[in-house]
């Protein structure tokens, strides 16, 4: 049975929802870029809204080309918290009317809605129940976009197709047509690289696409090739993730209000971080196997690696040390850091062995109290000596633990 | 003018059902009536959580933060044009 796949996704999500929130905004170009009390030159635009959009602003833009483009366009500085709860109540509302959903970001799902529509005049009026529903649940500024189809590649093309506000609707006899009327920049897994090599065998259309031989694309691309090859056809899967599955990786990556030129400076701050991704690995009762860190420097230069470790890692000072240990042969401080990424994976959910050494047990015993203490007090509860003074500004995303495990427990 | 602060303030409610909607604030004895609650939503601090009410007036925009421990509200945002 050919399944009925919606996609739907929020219209300039973070502007909408600052406009929703402060009505003196609505009408105006504005942006949510940066972090409350950071310096805003040095972040790129996280969303701009219709305004802001049709004056050229364009989401990932300096926000000093932003401002160069629109001289009125106001910054705000984002809120995360506020952004999850609309999330949270915009996920209430598609598992109503769903057979399954799929959270694909903050602000767009994917549901199926085979059962629960029967056929695609009932997907279509599904669609407007779930609009007029948003609007009283989470913003009457908020609008969506609604893109319903066979599968999740045509269901996002579809909703992309008209913005904003738009229902778009594609029957499984319109998908091949439907296809080959949309740019492959539009195609959701056909990035920048993809689109410049393809352009380079001459591929620049969808129908350009068809024309090569499936044998040559896989040739050119491997695995990457089929999906490229089906994908022309509007061929893709209908099965939405699991969202309970347990993440395959954890990671922080933090942009520094000004560039770090020395060592301690690196340092305390790489040990904060790695204090906040053990606190959530910690949550999710794993350790973890892999390491990788990646630092920016101050002319966009960069230098990254990652490690399998040989012993699994969880608490925050031996994420730090071996983090250290794999960066600081390639650190070149002349370039000033503006960025430090650091991730864990390879996840086991093995309880770790008790040292032998009785520093290394009393050293447990402070993690587990801790993490007691997190757990009452939220996530800035504790800090280490070494890190007191070592502030991170929150930013549109991340750094909001205290929330998700909140929509984790409820 | 956007500005961002941690001022305590008095505020009137009223109750609807099971909803609370600030009515008034009084800010550094200055007292601001409040027309319109524009978006409400609420966060954990560890275990303690945390209300805030994005509230507007013909002029300004507040943002208020009610915490359900010590029962204190605080102005932490504020939007004038």
């Amino acid at each position: 049975m050919n399944k009925i796949i919606m996609h739907i996704d929020f219209n300039s999500y973070f502007a909408s929802v600052e406009q929703q929130a402060n009505p003196h905004l609505r009408g105006k170009a504005i942006a949510v870029a940066g972090k409350a009390g950071g310096d805003i030159t040095r972040s790129v635009v996280t969303t701009a809204s219709r305004e802001a959009k049709a004056r050229g602003v364009k989401t990932a833009m300096a926000t000093w080309q932003a401002k160069k483009l629109c001289p009125e366009l106001i910054i705000i500085p984002g809120d995360p918290q506020k952004y999850a709860e609309v999330t949270a109540r915009f996920l209430i509302v598609c598992n109503k009317y769903a057979d399954a959903v799929e959270q694909f970001s903050t602000d767009e799902v994917f549901i199926d809605v085979t059962t629960a529509a029967d056929n695609y005049f009932g997907a279509s009026m599904l669609a407007l129940m779930i609009r007029r529903d948003l609007k009283a649940a989470c913003s009457s500024v908020c609008t969506v976009s609604i893109g319903i189809a066979p599968n999740k590649l045509v269901a996002k093309l579809a909703s992309e197709s008209v913005k904003p506000n738009g229902l778009t609707v594609v029957r499984p006899h319109e998908v091949a047509d439907f296809v080959k009327s949309r740019p492959l920049a539009d195609f959701c897994g056909l990035g920048h690289s993809t689109e410049k090599r393809l352009a380079e065998i001459g591929v620049t259309s969808v129908e350009t696409l068809r024309a090569v031989p499936r044998a040559k694309l896989i040739n050119l691309f491997q695995s990457h090739g089929t999906w490229l090859a089906d994908a022309a056809h509007g061929l893709a899967t209908d099965i939405l993730e699991d969202d309970n599955a347990a993440p395959k990786s954890i990671g922080h990556s933090y942009t520094f209000p000004h560039d770090l030129h020395t060592l301690p400076e690196i340092k305390k701050n790489l040990l904060a971080m790695c204090d906040r991704v053990a606190w959530r690995l910690r949550q999710q009762k794993m350790v973890a196997l892999r390491l990788a860190v990646y630092v920016r420097y101050g002319n966009f230069g960069s230098d990254g690696c990652s490690k399998l470790l040989n012993t699994p890692i969880s608490d925050g000072l031996t994420i730090s040390q071996n983090a250290w240990a794999l960066l600081s042969p390639h650190l070149n401080l002349t370039r000033g850091i503006r960025l430090i990424s650091i991730s864990v994976s390879e996840f086991r959910t093995i309880k770790l062995p008790t040292s032998l050494f009785r520093k290394d047990q009393k050293m447990q015993r402070v993690v587990n109290a801790l993490d007691t203490v997190q757990t009452k007090f939220g996530t800035n509860a504790w800090h280490r000596a070494s890190t007191v003074h070592t502030k991170f500004l929150e930013r549109t995303s991340g750094w909001h633990y205290d929330h998700l495990a909140m929509a984790n427990k409820s | 003018m956007h500005e961002f602060m941690h001022d305590p303030i008095e505020v009137t409610v009223s109750f609807c059902g099971a909803r609370v909607k600030p009515t008034s604030i009084t800010w550094n004895n200055r007292h601001y009536s409040i027309p319109h609650v524009n978006l409400v939503h609420n966060t954990l601090e560890g275990q303690n959580r945390i209300f805030y009410f994005s509230v507007s007036d013909a002029t300004n925009f507040m943002k208020l933060r009610f915490d359900t421990s010590t029962l204190s509200w605080h102005i932490i945002e504020l939007y004038a044009e």
